[in-house]
């Protein structure tokens, strides 16, 4: 998958938005929104609020899990757990990266934000990393990793199935299975 | 013949140009009789014919095809690359190794070993799978993280396949930063079309350069 | 050595499936057809006495047929890894391959493009009610309906879906429907501008 694919996924998450306009409920195959009334707060998907805030139609209400003194308290955990900690948003690298591209105004702190959104997905990424190295090294054939997200997983995807594609050919090389396969063909 | 997968990723594929490339490293040969009219196998002499216990290097595939025979045309040795003293050294620390000098194809050349009954193929087996487990971590954190500092050198002792490996990790990375940078938003020239062009630049400069 | 030719070809394809495609190299597909029919003839002349008693000549009518196989498949693979790339330029370039990629394929494969272009279209008008969909198009998901483009080469004239004609001249900036340009994004003609 492209980052942009999983983006899109992201992108029906909901937010809750301020409006500066009134409009009746529109109705999507997806789902209705609205009714839009100035001045109250309102969820909408995550593609419309970013349309809107880019049309300066409304303020954009950041989720409760961005702010500092939440994600403080996330990164710790991520850092005292040897597994994976469950995320507030599962599409979280990718809410943040929209909201604080078209709305920084209305998210207080975002540049602070920003960096530790990105340390948070660092840590996971490493940790990802030497799980799957563990992994390759015990010849184990499944895992199960909890709270993984969409844009984690995506990252390593076609470098994790090549990399047990290839374990795979050595080892039924060794169970003698390769060798029915190949004589086929040399 | 067989049925085949039409998946080229595996390498093990009938269409699959590796596994043709890796089919062609050699493997020593003895000849167990003498064959008449082959000489030419055998550039360092004239001889027509090849004689009782003349020694060879031929590719896999075609050891496979004089040894599979019931009469035995050829006898086979482990190739040098795989033998005691080079798995001691891959078993010391995999992760330093040259492998690429090794054999451009070590893993993929190494698994078609397992068609000829050698002595000592289950350990060249079990070091091919170790050798690769022990070098996982260095070729994927080479690929995820140091995307501005030169990795010409690491990639240049990895085998082929390990280095089909690396891009795909480089490639993940490479998607994750446009993305980051909001660069994917941007639509973009067809790599295909970039790298044609290339081509063409390259061909016209050497051209006019004669 | 033997089936070396053949090889040739393999190294020569796979060194640039970086998305390019070499020239068809029509002479070394010939000269490992000769190569294989020399062998075929051989195999044939020696058959003959092998079966009257002479078994002694099995080896080599072994050798020779198992280097007839080999050249078999470099050529197959050979021209099958040609074709996976074509089918690829399909969805690269949409139906009309530029000139310097199509000089480089053989009158058989043009025509197999040709072929799996027809294919394809068939299909895509196929689907859905109104006059099909086009599934070449938002590879990615779309941003918006419409973008801003910077020529990079003159192309000439160019007609919108609502009929109004412009002219794509070098360096000229437009503000086109996504859908009608992408394919000329892609093709390289036109830069897309993200604010």
């Amino acid at each position: 998958m492209d980052p942009s694919e999983v983006e899109f996924l992201a992108e029906k998450e909901h937010v809750k938005i301020v409006p500066n306009f009134t409009q009746d409920t529109i109705y999507l195959i997806s789902g209705d929104i609205g009714p839009f009334v100035a001045g109250l707060p309102v969820c909408v998907p995550l593609w419309l609020a970013v349309n809107l805030k880019q049309r300066q139609k409304c303020r954009v209400v950041p989720p409760d899990w961005m702010t500092l003194e939440v994600l403080q308290e996330k990164k710790q955990a991520e850092m005292d757990s040897r597994f994976f900690t469950e995320m507030p948003s599962p599409f979280y690298i990718e809410i943040t990266q929209l909201l604080l591209q078209c709305a920084t105004d209305d998210i207080p702190r975002a540049d602070e934000i920003r960096t530790l959104i990105k340390d948070i997905w660092d840590l996971r990424i490493a940790k990802l990393r030497s799980s799957v190295d563990v992994f390759i090294k015990s010849e184990e054939s499944h895992a199960k990793l909890n709270f993984l997200t969409l844009m984690e997983i995506n990252t390593v995807r076609e470098f994790l199935t090549k990399g047990l594609d290839h374990m795979h050919q050595l080892k039924s090389n060794l169970n003698g299975g390769g060798m029915a396969s190949n004589s086929q063909f040399l | 013949m067989a049925a085949y997968s039409v998946d080229l990723s595996t390498g093990n594929n009938y269409f699959d140009l590796n596994d043709i490339l890796a089919s062609q490293e050699k493997i020593p040969c003895i000849f167990n009789i003498a064959v008449e009219g082959l000489g030419y196998l055998d550039q360092s002499t004239p001889d027509p014919d090849i004689g009782v216990g003349t020694k060879l290097e031929l590719p896999l595939w075609l050891a496979k095809y004089l040894h599979r025979d019931a009469r035995g045309i050829v006898s086979v040795e482990t190739p040098k690359t795989y033998r005691e003293g080079y798995r001691q050294i891959l078993a010391a620390d995999p992760s330093v190794v040259d492998l690429h000098r090794l054999g451009p194809h070590f893993y993929l050349g190494g698994g078609k070993l397992a068609l000829f009954n050698l002595p000592d193929i289950q350990d060249v087996l079990k070091t091919l799978l170790q050798t690769f487990q022990g070098r996982f971590r260095r070729i994927m954190d080479g690929s995820q993280n140091a995307l501005h500092t030169d990795l010409t050198n690491q990639i240049n002792m990895l085998d082929e396949s390990e280095r089909r490996l690396f891009a795909a990790g480089q490639r993940g990375l490479l998607e994750f930063q446009s993305w980051e940078s909001r660069e994917s938003e941007k639509l973009s020239t067809s790599s295909v079309v970039l790298n044609q062009r290339k081509r063409k630049w390259v061909g016209a400069c050497r051209d006019s350069g004669d | 050595m033997l089936a070396e030719k053949a090889l040739d070809l393999v190294r020569e394809l796979q060194r640039s499936l970086d998305g390019t495609l070499p020239p068809y190299n029509e002479d070394k597909i010939r000269q490992v057809l000769e190569e294989m029919q020399t062998l075929f003839d051989q195999n044939k002349d020696k058959a003959h006495f092998a079966a009257e008693g002479q078994t002694h000549l099995l080896s080599a009518i072994q050798l020779r047929h198992a280097a007839i196989r080999r050249n078999k498949r470099c050529l197959l693979a050979y021209l099958y890894n040609r074709l996976e790339q074509i089918k690829k330029m399909r969805w690269e370039f949409s139906s009309v391959l530029p000139s310097d990629v199509k000089y480089n394929l053989c009158e058989q494969e043009v025509q197999w493009f040709n072929q799996y272009n027809r294919l394809l279209a068939n299909y895509m008008r196929s689907l859905g009610e109104n006059g099909g969909l086009d599934l070449t198009q938002d590879m990615k998901p779309p941003k918006a309906l419409y973008v801003l483009v910077r020529c990079l080469v003159d192309h000439g004239e160019f007609e919108t879906q609502d009929g109004t004609t412009i002219l794509l001249k070098k360096n000229s900036q437009h503000y086109l429907m996504r859908a009608e340009c992408e394919h000329l994004i892609r093709q390289g003609i036109l830069e897309h501008i993200v604010q």
